[in-house]
């Protein structure tokens, strides 16, 4: 018996050593390894609010439209959809032809657990289940008003005990198998943005019925890859769709893209599997990918400075055959008021406080030097953004800025009471809010900080309870729409619109501009927009980041994007370069 | 039977002890937390999502109500699904529960183990240089925090020397030794320290009482005396320490969980605060305390079988 447990002993130590030491990387092991820096919510398109989610979803799930990789400036293209709609004169209709040949991937919720053929019904579903307020969808906002009828459809069904999904809708039908028409309840060039956003992605009736609640852990959809099931894990694996359809690299480019094309025409997704590493801190991660474990990752902010010389790579990174992508993102970071309070209804105390900030010197404290100054809200590459604009009201000009304080009726910042700022609970954050504590201070204007934990930060924001605020906004859609709503009326909190900005003459011009078709008139009209923001400082405009991302050596047709969530499937490795380039880390 | 009758009475104090957590939490989730709504519905939420959501969840209910709600689910152990992630609360908890232990308990059984081996031997030779210098490492490694062991083992052992794998997790036997071998072996010694300071305290106290005067007068070696009868006597604190250890254990560790992307409880509790999601709290709150009261009954007990003259009143 004792001899038994010496053994049983010794196995379980060998076993131990054996499987101990660190696994060895195999070059000829054609896997993408990614990196997730943030938890993945679940698979539900409908509640793809955040970036990660919606990449995850992006690599099971497919949407009408999509935007083509290898273009600039963002270019929408057919995905599920055969070709672009037929779009009525009046810009309310838009007619899709279905491509045939679409397969959900097989699963147990279908008959002999073969999946079947998309139809046009499938994107009828898929839009009503969005509007369904049972589902309390966080995308309801991309149709909440566009579709003829679904708002009521939507206020009928949210009294009655079970939501009628076979009751027809003006606003979105199946014309046949193979069409589907989309009635506008009044011209908004784009509503197709949002075809090719996670909460229009199409989903079978049949599966969301089989798993009911926990359908968001069984992703079930016709694009490049499969998850069985998402176990909420740290480690999530993806397998190419065998019944995956035709779909090829792209054969043309813009030209700062014509090198991405060596795998032109092939067939996607390029890569057998996927593992994507849930990490939500940036240190092991970061390690990962020095030794080779990962195949691309955003160059953490700690590690910036020895990574990255002006603007180059490091010399050591550079020997381990590695690349680095620059690209500006579609976003913007601001400090804004809360304009319940009158006491921001003053012009000249909002410029002022503009005046007396050095977003250079904060450009450099935070972002490394790596952002551009934002002049007004649109980030640049979005119609809208006039390059040669600038804000006269951006400083740091302390002179004009005491000057313009007293114009406001409080000279050297007498009288004015201690604003409080409000700020989310994140070292960096706190960094920012003393940095801006003190520039205030320089011109007698007293800032009093309070950081709060992410949700509680959003709670003061939704219930309108705080004075100033620092926060930033990413594009949904490359239009500028998606940022001046951000200060339109209607959208005041909860809305988007935080800051509760209503003016009635930005309001007429933001609703004339969304209704026009892309044309030199509505950019005119949204620069228009542009500019007064930032004359009127209705908000201090921070910056527009950049994006550093690194690449193994061996990653082929990688480009940073804000907007392609379904970037894996055009990914492909080189593994003689692998195998090569291995050696040296 | 005295025994069994005070079993049961430890036991029956779970009751008052369960209402009490139960009203601690539906007061901190009622006047402290933020609404989970906010976070849920996104950044384009309206008046009548929120509200929506607020039925839909059962916030709009009368509080008494809601806390009725609470005390059942506490008694019941029904704590339903994932306010975010829309999972069962007991699948996640199973989910979890496998990659926690698979940290803590080598760790606990090592730590343990060491520490108390360690203390033996510097009470053993207290006074000498031996004894000095144990308690002068013992002070320096519990004055590194220990985020810094984790980035230092991660750098050095996975990165530099990649001797271990630096983060990551696969379910199943043998799959997960590699990823666990770093963070067992990190927290092993970060938790030396404190534990060998505090069994060395526990044991000197003991090495200076009248029996074991007694027992050298008798001529009792050395050694025997340590085993027999200093350890022995010292076993009250000993157990006190390391059954209370036992439901951490099940918690998880949080830091580790983190930076080892290791899919525990204790991640599982971090993200259930950072979604506001309360069902995940809650039925984390109330196991918690059903599992200290439970060890500390435990506890009791074997006090009775390590030192015969205790008794249960």
């Amino acid at each position: 018996m004792k001899m038994r447990n010496v053994l049983l002993v010794m196995a379980l130590v060998t076993s131990v050593l054996i499987a101990g030491c660190a696994k060895k990387q195999d070059a000829s092991e054609r896997v993408l390894n990614v990196v997730s820096t943030a938890e993945i919510k679940g698979y539900d398109p409908i509640m793809a609010d955040d970036l990660y989610s919606g990449r995850e979803i992006s690599k099971i799930y497919e949407g009408l439209l999509a935007y083509h990789w290898l273009k600039m400036p963002y270019e929408l293209i057919p995905n599920l959809a055969e070709a672009m709609p037929e779009v009525s004169k009046d810009g309310t209709t838009y007619t899709f032809k279905i491509k045939k040949g679409v397969f959900f991937q097989d699963d147990a919720a279908f008959p002999g657990g073969k999946g079947r053929e998309l139809e046009a019904g499938d994107f009828v579903y898929s839009i009503k289940r969005l509007a369904d307020s049972k589902n309390q969808s966080t995308g309801w906002w991309v149709l909440d008003g566009k579709l003829k009828g679904l708002n009521e459809w939507r206020a009928k069904n949210e009294k009655l005990p079970a939501t009628n999904y076979d009751e027809e809708i003006a606003g979105v039908k199946a014309l046949d198998k193979n069409t589907l028409q989309f009635t506008l309840a009044k011209p908004f060039p784009q509503f197709l943005y949002s075809l090719a956003m996670t909460f229009t992605y199409v989903v079978a009736k049949e599966v969301v019925e089989k798993y009911g609640k926990e359908f968001i852990n069984h992703p079930v959809g016709t694009g490049p890859y499969v998850l069985p099931k998402f176990d909420q894990g740290k480690r999530i694996t993806y397998t190419k769709n065998p019944t995956f359809r035709e779909k090829l690299y792209p054969s043309d480019a813009s030209p700062e893209f014509q090198h991405l094309l060596g795998d032109a025409g092939k067939k996607l997704p390029l890569i057998d599997k996927v593992v994507v590493h849930v990490m939500v801190e940036s240190q092991p991660a970061w390690l990962k990918f020095g030794k080779g474990e990962v195949d691309y990752f955003g160059v953490p902010k700690d590690n910036f400075a020895t990574a990255v010389k002006d603007n180059k790579l490091s010399a050591d990174l550079l020997a381990k055959g590695m690349n680095l992508t620059i690209s500006p993102q579609l976003d913007v970071t601001y400090t804004s008021f809360n304009y319940d309070n009158k006491l921001f209804h003053n012009a000249n105390l909002r410029r002022a406080m503009y005046l007396a900030y050095d977003e250079k010197k904060a450009n450099e404290l935070f972002y490394n030097n790596t952002a551009f100054p934002a002049q007004s809200i649109t980030p640049p590459g979005i119609a809208g953004n006039k390059p040669e604009y600038k804000n006269q009201w951006k400083g740091p000009n302390l002179e004009l800025a005491k000057k313009t304080l007293a114009l406001a009726g409080y000279p050297d910042g007498k009288g004015l009471p201690e604003i409080i700022y409000d700020i989310p609970d994140s070292t960096t954050s706190r960094q920012m809010g003393e940095y801006f504590q003190k520039q205030m201070e320089q011109i007698g204007i007293k800032i009093k900080i309070q950081a709060s934990p992410w949700p509680e930060f959003q709670a003061k924001l939704k219930k309108r309870s705080g004075q100033m605020f620092g926060i930033a906004w990413g594009a949904d859609y490359p239009d500028a729409e998606n940022f001046l709503q951000l200060f339109y009326g209607p959208n005041s909190a909860p809305g988007a619109n935080s800051s509760n900005y209503n003016n009635p003459q930005f309001n007429k011009d933001f609703e004339a501009a969304v209704k026009m078709q892309d044309s030199p008139a509505r950019t005119a009209l949204y620069e228009k927009l542009n500019q007064y923001l930032a004359e009127e400082a209705v908000s201090l405009f921070g910056v527009h980041r950049q994006a550093y991302t690194l690449q193994q050596g061996w990653l082929k047709n990688y480009r940073a994007s804000d907007l392609h969530h379904d970037s894996i499937q055009y990914l492909n490795i080189d593994s003689a370069k692998k195998e090569e380039l291995l050696k040296k880390f | 039977m005295n025994m069994y009758a005070y079993i049961i009475r430890r036991l029956l104090y779970v009751i008052p002890v369960l209402l009490g957590v139960c009203l601690i939490i539906f007061v901190i989730f009622n006047v402290v937390a933020p609404d989970p709504a906010f976070l849920l519905l996104g950044r384009h939420a309206t008046v009548e999502q929120i509200a929506s959501l607020h039925h839909e969840l059962g916030m709009d209910r009368p509080l008494f109500v809601q806390y009725l709600d609470i005390i059942k689910s506490a008694f019941t152990f029904n704590f339903g699904y994932s306010w975010s992630s829309k999972q069962q609360i007991w699948e996640m908890i199973k989910a979890g529960a496998g990659p926690s232990l698979t940290i803590t308990v080598p760790v606990f059984i090592i730590s343990n183990f060491l520490s108390i081996s360690l203390a033996l031997l510097v009470a053993f030779y207290r006074g000498k240089l031996i004894d000095k210098a144990v308690l002068l490492i013992s002070i320096a490694m519990m004055s590194i925090p220990s985020l810094a062991y984790i980035l230092f083992g991660q750098w050095f052992f996975g990165a530099y020397l990649g001797w271990f794998e630096i983060a990551g997790y696969e379910a199943g036997f043998p799959n997960f030794i590699p990823y666990t071998l770093l963070p067992v072996m990190l927290y092993v010694v970060i938790s030396w320290g404190p534990d060998t300071r505090f069994y060395r305290a526990v044991i000197l106290d003991e090495v200076y009482q009248d029996y074991v005067r007694t027992a050298r007068a008798k001529g009792v070696g050395e050694l025997s005396i340590m085993f027999k009868h200093v350890l022995k006597n010292a076993m009250i604190p000993i157990l006190t320490q390391v059954i209370l250890q036992i439901p951490f254990l099940i918690l998880g560790l949080l830091l580790a969980e983190s930076f080892f992307s290791i899919p525990g409880l204790g991640g599982m509790i971090i993200k259930a605060i950072n979604t506001s999601d309360f069902p995940v709290i809650k039925a984390m709150t109330i196991l918690s305390a059903i599992s200290f009261i439970l060890f500390g009954v435990i506890t009791d007990v074997m006090y009775t079988l390590v030192d015969p003259r205790m008794r249960l009143k």
